[in-house]
This record gives C-alpha cells, structure tokens and sequence, in this order.
C-alpha cells in the first residue's frame, strides 16, 4: 500500500512541474503558432490551435519590410564585439591580480572592482548618458559598445579570477624557469587552460549584451542603429495591429537565444548563477 | 627567484584597460551623480548648485513616492509570493528523479531571454481582445480585464510576467544547494520516520537557508533593478500607476532633460539600495549565516 501511496505521489509531483512546463512553454508556443496565422480574427478565433493555413510572409514582412533583419544584425556585431573586448581585458586585468604573487595590492584590487557587482545600474544610466553626451559620441554605436565592454568587467574578473586561482602555482614557475616572461605565461600557459572559464564569461556576457534595453533604447536614436530588443518594441508599436506579423518579430528575438541555450545551457546556468551569487 | 613576474609595469600594463573602463563606467559615473544632484542644470553652460533643492522636491512629490510604493511591491510580491513558490519547486524537481533534467532545463528558458521581448510576448497576452488570457476568460463565462490599461490590474500583471520570467532562474540556484546536500542526512531523518513534508520542512529548508537568503537579497537587487520590463509593457501607465523609481527618474532626468534633479534621483536610488542592504544584513542574513551544514 504504501508503495502505491508513494507512486501516486511522485505522479502528483510531476503532473503540477507539467503545469509549470506548460505555463512556461506555452507562451512560447501561442507566439510561434500566431506567427503564421493569416490575420488577428484567425488568432481570436482559433488561439490554441494549429494554423489553418501557413502565412510564412509574415517572417518576409518582419524581416525586410519591418528592418528585424537591420536590428538583427546591429545586435549580433555589438554583442559579439563588446563580449571578446571584455573577455580579453578582463582575462589580463585576473592575471594580474591572481597569478602576480608578489604583488601586495593584489586583494585590494580585486575588493575594488567587487565593488562594481553592488552599484545599481539604474542609478548610472543619467551620468553615463551626460558623460557620452560630452564626449559627443551619444547615438553612435561606441554609445553602446563602451558601457556595455566595461559594463562586464567586474562579473568577468570575477568569475575567471576564480578560475585562474584555483590553477596550481607550480605552472607558472616552471614556465618562468623555461624563461618565459609574463605575457608569455599569460598567453601560452593560462589562456590555453582558462578556455572553458572563457567560453562561460563569454556567452554569459554575449546573451546580456544580446538582451539589454535601456541603453540601447536612450543612447541611440536612430532607426539604422538600433539593436534587436528596440527595434522590436518599436516594431510593436507601430505594427500593433497586426499581431501576426507581430509573433513573427518575437520569434526572430528568442530563436538565437533559444539555440545559443540549447548547445550551452550548462556554461550559461554555471555562468548567470555563480556571477548572481557573488553580487 | 624570477625578474618577470616581479617587474611592477608588467602589473599596471595587464590591469590598465580593465581600471580604465572601470573606474570611467563605474566610480566616475557614481561621483558625477552625486555631485549634479545637488545642481540645477538642464544640459546646457554650467550647471548651479541649489543645495538640497532637488531632494527637497522628490521627497515631497507624491509621484515620486509612488514610483517607491512600487519597487515596495516588486520586493514583497518577490519576497512573499515567489520565494514560497521557488523553494516549493526546488523542493518538488528535487524529489524526482525522472526528467529532472528536462525540468531544470526548461523552467531556466525565460531567464536567459531579453526582458524586452519578454514584455512583448506577455503584451501580447494581455492584449484585451485577441490576447491569450481574455479569451480563456471569456470561454470560462468571465468578463474580459484591462491588464496593462486598468491602473488597479496594470502593476500586478507586470508582477506576474517579471515573475513568470525569473522564477526558474532562481529554483536552478536553490535546486543545486539542495543537491549539494549528503545524502546520508536525508537517509537519517527517512530512518527516524520522519515523512517527506517533515523532511522538507525540518531538513531540507534548514539546510539551505544560507542560499534562501542569497535568493531574497538578490530579489530585492532585482526589485530595485526593474525599469524595463516596466518601460516596455506599460511605459509607467496608466497615469503613473506602474512607475518604478528608474522609470521616474529617465522621465525626468534624460526625457525632460532635468539633469540636476536626474542625478538627485539617482543618488536617491543609491541610498535607498544601500539602506535595503545594509537593512536585509542586519535583520536576516545575520541570522542565517549561523546555520552550519555540519
């Protein structure tokens, strides 16, 4: 009896985590069906369903017509861009605060870009706004891609500070009795093994660049220029009748994050998780 | 023993990028807001220190207020209504063991989406007339509501999508502190007779009470981070009803181009973060911290 009792348990369990499969998933899904409806009275009418009959023009439509492709790639140069640039300076500035042994302002250092993890954002986003605005180069692209390359830091000095410390001591001093300098240890001994802490800082930091909306929606004014989660708003707003054509923009959003998720879910949960921990 | 790594240039040349970009994006733009806040500029020639005008003016303006009554609510709605649900489905994909991956996998999906689009698709749901919920509840026999347009539901359905959106993040980060734990103390308490609620309760829960009170702190970060999902779904509105303290302060400080009175709110949000902080450490963290896994 009592292992009919525990069955029957187990099953409740997994019938309330389905519920919560289904209220994740399911927005999702009513999104990717809308996308290829005719018109919004196919939507009201048949919300659930399967389209009747496939509008693939509507992806054409958002995808020339509506620029998604313009923002599209705007966010794919900038993403890709600022995430390398943070990941190269950040692996230097960690080598210098972890490998460096003798040096003693090591530990303050790192405490000190800490400090970055518990500044809240918003708070900055009027003086960074002003200090582009002085430096004239509000509206460009390098509006965004300087705040969002030092935006990373102090997360990327943290996580692959981590990384090198717990790298054995024995490396390096090997390397420098083979009279390596520095920049050769640093290129050729720790570089090569920090790889997997790399890819992690380097996705992590790829999909918030990918994701972030209040700069690029303040900082930039031009159409041409825009990344993809302001296009999109943009896009809602002035095609918010036809919702279609709507879903189709919102499947070009989350399709490369989806995919990027699907081959990385592991370096990006260790990665999102451990920099939230830290903070 | 070795030149290379004792030459101190060789340090300043590895770091300087990074305390650049640092010290420019992070400690200047910190400094500057405190400094304006207490100017009145508007962008143009110099900007006038008027002492404590500006913060005079926020805290008593009842629609600054409101923007703080709101993050209030992103904090109690986190606090109190999904930190209950994350230990309950930490507590629940802990106990299975099929599919575990799967549901790990699929509830951390919204997480890593942009919180823009995320605010669309939900839009979209809340949409009055062909949006996905109006039209369960008209099937139920319901009136229709006015989501994001009636002040009294606006801000509680910006709640649901914000917590709709983090909910698995944070059940992925309490699922692998209960993971962590031996096993052994499980199978102790299973031996005493204990059930699985009292196992849940008298166990588990205890055992990770360090990383439950990681998971409140960084709701409340995130409460007081919110802008976005707001800007995007309601833009502050109806009337003001879902403005957040970021949300006030782009409306007055870069639409308006109020930059004295910007970076005052700023700094207000500064204070107001830290006082959270310092607050949460001292009635909570302190508390928990004494819970030792061995």
């Amino acid at each position: 009896m009592t292992t009919t009792l525990r069955a029957a348990k187990k099953s409740i369990g997994h019938i309330i985590l389905w519920v919560y499969l289904i209220i994740i998933l399911y927005p999702f899904l009513f999104v990717l069906f809308s996308s290829v409806k005719s018109d919004n009275q196919e939507i009201a009418s048949n919300p659930f369903g399967i389209p009747s009959t496939f509008h693939i023009e509507n992806y054409y439509e958002a995808w020339v017509n509506a620029k998604i492709s313009v923002y599209f790639f705007n966010s794919l140069y900038i993403a890709t861009l600022c995430s390398i640039v943070s990941v190269i300076l950040a692996s230097m500035a960690s080598f210098a605060i972890t490998r460096m042994r003798y040096w003693k302002t090591s530990k303050g250092m790192y405490q000190f870009i800490l400090i970055g993890m518990l500044i809240p954002g918003n708070a900055l986003l009027l003086p960074i706004f002003i200090m582009l605005k002085d430096a004239g180069i509000l509206g460009t692209h390098l509006a965004l891609i300087i705040p969002y390359t030092a935006g990373a830091i102090p997360f990327t000095v943290i996580i692959l500070s981590a990384f090198m410390r717990s790298l054995p001591g024995e490396l390096e001093e090997a390397s420098v009795m083979d009279g390596l300098s520095a920049k050769g240890i640093f290129v050729r001994i720790i570089l090569p093994i920090t790889v997997p802490a790399l890819v992690t800082v380097f996705i992590v930091n790829f999909i918030g660049n990918w994701n972030e909306f209040l700069m690029a929606n303040f900082f930039i004014s031009t159409d041409e220029l825009r990344t993809l989660p302001v296009g999109m708003v943009g896009f809602r707003d002035i095609y918010n009748t036809n919702y279609a054509q709507m879903s189709a923009g919102i499947v070009y959003s989350v399709v490369p994050v989806m995919i990027i998720y699907a081959v990385l879910q592991k370096q990006i949960i260790e990665g999102l998780t451990a920099g939230s921990v830290k903070g | 023993m070795n030149k290379a790594l004792r030459k101190p240039w060789t340090y300043v040349l590895f770091l300087l990028p990074v305390l650049l970009l640092y010290v420019l994006f992070f400690i200047y733009p910190m400094i500057d807001a405190f400094e304006k806040g207490f100017t009145k500029w508007n962008g143009i020639g110099a900007a006038q220190f008027n002492g404590i005008k500006n913060f005079d003016r926020a805290l008593t303006d009842d629609k600054f207020w409101n923007s703080v009554k709101n993050n209030g609510y992103f904090i109690l709605f986190s606090v109190f209504v999904q930190v209950p649900i994350i230990i309950f489905f930490s507590l629940l994909i802990s106990n299975v063991k099929k599919l575990q991956g799967l549901y790990k996998t699929v509830v951390f999906i919204p997480s890593v989406m942009a919180t823009a689009v995320i605010g669309i698709l939900w839009s979209f749901i809340y949409e009055p007339d062909i949006g996905l919920l109006n039209i369960i509840l008209t099937k139920l026999g319901m009136q229709p509501v006015m989501w994001l347009s009636e002040p009294k539901w606006a801000m509680f359905s910006i709640l649901i999508t914000n917590a709709w959106q983090w909910t698995g993040w944070y059940v992925v980060m309490v699922l692998a502190a209960i993971l962590s734990i031996p096993k052994e103390i499980d199978e102790a308490a299973v031996i005493d007779g204990a059930n699985g609620f009292q196992r849940a309760t008298k166990v588990t829960v205890p055992l990770i009470m360090p990383i439950i009170s990681v998971v409140i702190m960084l709701s409340i970060a995130g409460a007081m981070k919110a802008a976005d999902i707001v800007i995007v779904m309601t833009k502050g509105g109806p009337g003001g009803a879902t403005d957040v303290m970021a949300t006030y302060l782009i409306k007055y400080g870069i639409t308006n181009v109020k930059y004295g009175y910007g970076n005052a709110i700023a700094v207000l949000i500064f204070v107001f973060t830290l006082i959270l902080t310092v607050l949460y450490q001292w009635l909570i963290a302190r508390r928990s911290e004494r819970i030792e896994y061995e």
